[in-house]
């Protein structure tokens, strides 16, 4: 029952997010945190494709810099690449066990305490548009609920990506990919700024940032412009 | 970077940098649907250059946008986000920018694909490309107008640059601590987030070390940018 409730209020707070003022970026963090309440495992990451032939880390539910590294590592060598390239979902069930396929990724996610990794694709029709990746401690294929689950998650991920109904345009497409990726860059350095005027570490400047913008119903992306620009008193934003 | 796309770039960078306007030139030259392109540069709106024509249509397009403050450029460079106009005649676009749609389909211009210049926060322009009859980019010309795109960006941000070499070096920038090092360095330098980035650029340079490395030393506090009296 407790799981059926947590899936609820994950489906409740994610349709919160896709209304006028659509925050991207606040969206896709929700969802990665959603995902390891949801599918009992560790951390979770979201690549979307940049549409220059390469996966870009979206959303994090881990600000650790380690395991940020160990995504953007990923994006060269890993089950996500692989799970880009074919549209199939891509594991790798046990990371002790090196994998020619991915060498260096699979030592440093072994290294880093989980057992396996999982790469679900975010598909848009024929098109992969990105990759939602999830790491375990435990070295073993996902239940195939939670494989279920996870993929439906991918598909909201990508529904509240694209908007548009009519996306055989591919250009509306670009656009908002695009603009999306970008809008995480600014996010990412408005927290630098955060981090160094009031002395935090990144994640509670996410959270400072993230609270601001909740608290006045202000879109992530906006308050990052703001702070960057410098047109907003960022004092006393809270930083828990 | 993928190694793919970085040497996409690299290749491109080799043979026709550094003039930003050979590369625009290449870029017209190397995707067939483009019949022109116009880079204008700013860092705020109203546009304060145009970098770039190609022909009188291209320049037309960057007159019409400057003089009237609407067109896709604007929009692209105002949201952050390519502005793709597949047909400038069709009715949404004429109620969008009813002055700029009219001067530009009279100037021959049918299509437009207008792509911010940009870092986050960074923003220095836009490069409009444009077709003289109407239809869409396809996915690969979509890739090659981005790929274009980031390279003009890369050589616009190393201009400012007393950076001898402007040789595009082997970090990648899109990397996440690159992005809060370069928040963190405009925080405690103060100026725009476009100096705090040079900085950063010019430092790892100058050291020779990769861009992500000085980052990271940035964001674990173990380098700062105030004790620094150049």
């Amino acid at each position: 029952m407790q799981r059926e409730q947590n899936l609820a209020e994950a489906f409740v707070e994610l349709a919160d997010t896709l209304v006028a003022d659509f925050d991207v970026v606040d969206f896709l963090h929700v969802l990665a945190n959603r995902c390891v309440d949801l599918l009992g495992v560790q951390t979770a990451g979201l690549m979307l494709a940049d549409q220059r032939g390469q996966l870009r880390l979206m959303a994090s539910s881990s600000e650790q810099s380690r395991l940020l590294e160990l995504f953007e590592l990923e994006i060269d060598e890993g089950p996500c690449l692989t799970c880009y390239h074919t549209g199939q979902p891509t594991a790798d069930t046990n990371l002790e066990q090196p994998d020619a396929r991915w060498p260096r990724f699979g030592r440093q996610a072994g290294a880093a305490g989980f057992g396996s990794v999982h790469a679900l694709p975010l598909r848009l029709r024929a098109e992969i548009i990105g990759v939602l990746n999830l790491f375990c401690a435990a070295a073993e294929p996902l239940r195939d609920q939670d494989a279920r689950m996870g993929q439906a998650l991918a598909d909201v991920a990508t529904i509240g990506l694209l908007q548009h109904r009519a996306i055989e345009h591919r250009q509306v497409l670009a656009e908002q990919l695009q603009g999306a990726l970008n809008s995480r860059v600014l996010v990412e350095q408005a927290k630098g700024v955060l981090a160094e005027r009031l002395h935090l570490g990144m994640p509670e400047a996410f959270h400072a940032l993230r609270t601001h913008a909740r608290r006045n119903n202000q879109r992530l992306s906006d308050i990052a412009q703001a702070i960057i620009d410098g047109t907003i008193d960022t004092t006393h934003f809270v930083s828990s | 970077m993928s190694a793919d796309r970085r040497a996409r770039v690299l290749a491109l960078l080799s043979a026709h940098g550094p003039g930003v306007d050979r590369l625009c030139a290449a870029c017209v030259a190397h995707l067939p649907g483009i019949s022109g392109a116009g880079l204008a540069v700013m860092t705020t709106l109203p546009a304060s250059g145009t970098r770039y024509v190609s022909d009188e249509a291209s320049a037309r397009i960057e007159e019409l946008q400057f003089e009237l403050g609407e067109g896709p450029c604007v929009d692209a460079f105002a949201a952050g986000r390519p502005v793709m106009v597949p047909d400038l005649s069709g009715r949404q676009y004429q109620l969008r920018w009813p002055a700029f749609a009219v001067g530009a389909v009279a100037a021959g211009v049918r299509a437009v694909f207008a792509f911010p210049l940009q870092l986050g926060a960074i923003r220095i322009g836009v490069l409009d490309l444009y077709r003289d009859r109407p239809g869409g980019l396809a996915d690969e010309e979509i890739a090659d107008a981005l790929v274009f795109a980031d390279t003009v960006t890369l050589l616009l941000l190393a201009e400012d640059h007393a950076e001898g070499d402007w040789q595009v070096s082997a970090y990648d920038e899109h990397r996440t601590v690159v992005h809060q090092a370069t928040g963190m360095v405009m925080a405690q330098l103060g100026g725009t987030i476009r100096g705090a980035f040079d900085r950063l650029r010019a430092h790892a340079y100058a050291e020779d070390r990769p861009l992500d490395d000085v980052a990271d030393d940035v964001v674990k506090r173990r380098l700062r940018f105030d004790q620094f009296t150049d």
